[in-house]
């Protein structure tokens, strides 16, 4: 009956508190006969031992039983000799298995679902700011339409103040005039107020501020043939606007830093502060851009304003482009691929425009 | 696994440090940093893991490591050899107050489950490895977290704890109700569990935390008086630089509470 002996540690009163090493094997009527290692201990029989799982984690197996006011106890490591142990058991004493089975398993259960909650909860910042950039589109535009305009005009003012540091600003004058009345006919019924500056800078440039700023760079004024062509640019412009691109792109910037600094704590510059610098560049995407064609050749459309001009002024960037860009291609990405939706669209309209105001000094198509 | 037999000393009352004697041959791992001063002929030799294995290869000595680094240690242990034809002594200290206690592995059944963090040196042959708490609650109540070290092998190791270190004696059936954070170490075949404080009362006034940490034997089992986190605590709560208060505690009882109460001056 050797194969039968397993072993472990005995514990009980006379034996050393960290226990002794012991054989042990099962007895048919479900005792337990102890063969201890040390002779002077002899041959212990337990009567009627309870089996139950113990130890850390509840790996070893705790064989327990009382001898008279004493408690005993054997304990089985986990491993060949527990496997020996519950193999060799006889049938009464098996049942009690299943449940140190069941006990454990549960154990392993519910660590693994600890696990999985613990890894889940670290990753959940990680998790937002993805599901953040997969809709941000869409958040940000749920929260720009919950801006009142009055906001946006707010806003603009800031930029314009801003800009007001950096170069001269025109608020009167001939050619602002002349910039008003063809924005007045692109933006009939527009829930902004539009207002048109010109700065005196050379770079050929214009940009559109929240809130209906919109400044024209002399540059640009100096560069366009025709009143139609300036018409195309403000369109563009007003588009943006009237698109609140500018909006979108702070919230959308805001918001994702702000998840960023939730996730990883405070990255040297505060939230505002790097979206107030967002806010004066005034960079659009790519995609901004599109759109802002789009609505912008609508709008000449509306106004009943050739859209031949913003054709040939974006034709004739283009060709620019070869030499030192202009600063306009900087922050509006002229692509050949803009071009040619250009020229596609603009063929597909005809009709009787209304020819603009000659601007001073230049000539209408 | 062949074990080197150690002899040793300890030294000090509450800042101990323990004097370990080297056959020629023979070597002892310690803690990095932990060592105080050796006699000639002892080489020191880093190696990366827990010394261990001999010849594990490369992911082997990478798991060890990545092991140690759970657990607290750092990456490389070092090895102390005696190269010397007699015996030549090395001594290791304790980082903080507490006391070294020398755990024979064989007596204990070859396996001690410790505290991360508070190995301190032991025979070379003795692997550390890591145990991970299954249980959830005690896990994150116990007071000793998930991670707890493992230490095996059938030589003598030394463990360090803070305040004093005291062995119990659990038989079987027995179970001790500890403070968390102050179980130190203990046999395999101990459970270690949690247990709620009991009464609402208790549990927010009583100054115990909302569970204890259970230990049910049988088996061994070392408790610490005072936890290294408990200690730091006072001391910052009465450092003047971290907003303490420098008041002398031996100044007159009224005198003590109502600066207490009122603020003193001087900070």
């Amino acid at each position: 009956m050797t194969d039968s002996v397993f072993t472990g540690r005995l514990f009980g009163p006379g034996i050393a508190g960290a226990g002794v090493a012991a054989g042990a094997a099962w007895e048919l009527t479900g005792g337990l006969r102890i063969l201890p290692l040390d002779p002077g201990l002899g041959i212990l029989n337990a009567e009627q031992p309870s089996v139950t799982s113990g130890g850390f984690n509840a790996g070893g197996l705790r064989i327990a039983w009382q001898d008279g006011d004493a408690s005993w106890a054997f304990i089985v490591d986990a491993g060949d000799e527990q496997a020996r142990c519950k193999a060799t058991a006889p049938p009464q004493i098996s049942e009690q298995f299943n449940g140190i089975t069941r006990k454990r398993n549960r154990l392993e259960r519910r660590f693994k679902m600890g696990g999985a909650l613990l890894s889940f909860i670290i990753l959940l910042p990680l998790l937002l700011i993805v599901l953040f950039l997969l809709n941000r589109d869409r958040i940000a535009s749920w929260v720009v339409q919950r801006i009142p305009v009055a906001h946006e005009a707010r806003l603009g003012d800031m930029v314009l103040a801003q800009s007001r540091l950096q170069m001269k600003i025109l608020d009167s004058g001939p050619d602002v005039d002349a910039i008003r009345n063809i924005g007045k006919r692109l933006t009939t019924g527009s829930a902004h107020t539009y207002r048109w500056f010109v700065a005196e800078r050379s770079d050929l440039n214009a940009f559109a501020a929240p809130g209906g700023v919109v400044v024209v760079f002399r540059g640009l004024l100096n560069s366009v043939a025709s009143s139609e062509e300036l018409a195309g640019v403000l369109a563009h412009e007003v588009a943006h606007a009237e698109l609140r691109h500018s909006l979108v792109g702070m919230v959308k910037g805001l918001g994702l830093r702000a998840a960023v600094s939730m996730t990883f704590g405070d990255l040297s510059d505060s939230v505002f502060t790097d979206g107030a610098t967002r806010l004066t560049e005034l960079r659009f995407s790519r995609d901004a851009e599109r759109e802002a064609d789009a609505e912008g050749l609508r709008l000449l459309m509306a106004a009943r304003i050739s859209p031949e001009g913003m054709l040939r002024f974006y034709e004739r960037l283009a060709s620019e482009k070869r030499g030192s860009p202009p600063a306009i291609l900087s922050t509006h990405p002229a692509s050949g691929e803009r071009l040619d939706w250009l020229r596609n669209e603009v063929t597909k309209f005809s009709g009787s425009w209304q020819p603009l105001q000659v601007y001073p000094g230049k000539g209408t198509n | 696994m062949a074990m080197d037999v150690i002899d040793y000393e300890i030294f000090g009352a509450e800042m101990q440090f323990v004097e370990v004697e080297l056959d020629p041959g023979e070597a002892a791992i310690g803690e990095a940093g932990a060592m105080m001063y050796m006699q000639d002929d002892i080489q020191m030799d880093t190696v990366f893991g827990d010394g261990s294995q001999q010849t594990s290869g490369f992911m082997g000595k990478l798991l060890g490591a990545g092991k140690r680094l759970l657990t607290g240690e750092s990456l490389f242990t070092t090895v102390f050899h005696n190269e010397g034809s007699g015996k030549r002594r090395v001594a290791f200290a304790a980082p903080y107050p507490g006391k070294i206690i020398p755990v024979d592995l064989t007596e204990v059944g070859g396996t001690l489950i410790c505290q991360k963090d508070s190995f301190l040196c032991a025979a070379k042959g003795v692997s550390l490895g890591i145990a991970f708490q299954k249980k959830i609650g005690t896990g994150l109540f116990g007071g000793e977290g998930f991670i707890m070290q493992k230490l095996d092998g059938d030589g003598m190791a030394f463990i360090h704890a803070g305040g004093t270190l005291h062995e119990k004696v659990l038989v079987p059936g027995e179970t001790i109700r500890v403070d968390t954070g102050c179980v130190v170490a203990f046999q395999p075949s101990v459970d270690f569990d949690i247990k709620y404080v009991g009464k609402i009362k208790s549990a927010i006034f009583g100054g115990e935390g909302l569970f204890f940490a259970t230990l049910s034997g049988p088996g061994k089992v070392w408790l610490q008086s005072l936890p290294l986190s408990r200690l730091a605590n006072r001391i910052i709560m009465s450092a003047p630089a971290a907003g303490g208060r420098s008041a002398d505690q031996s100044s007159l009882l009224g005198a003590g509470v109502l600066g207490g109460i009122l603020g003193s001056s001087d900070d």
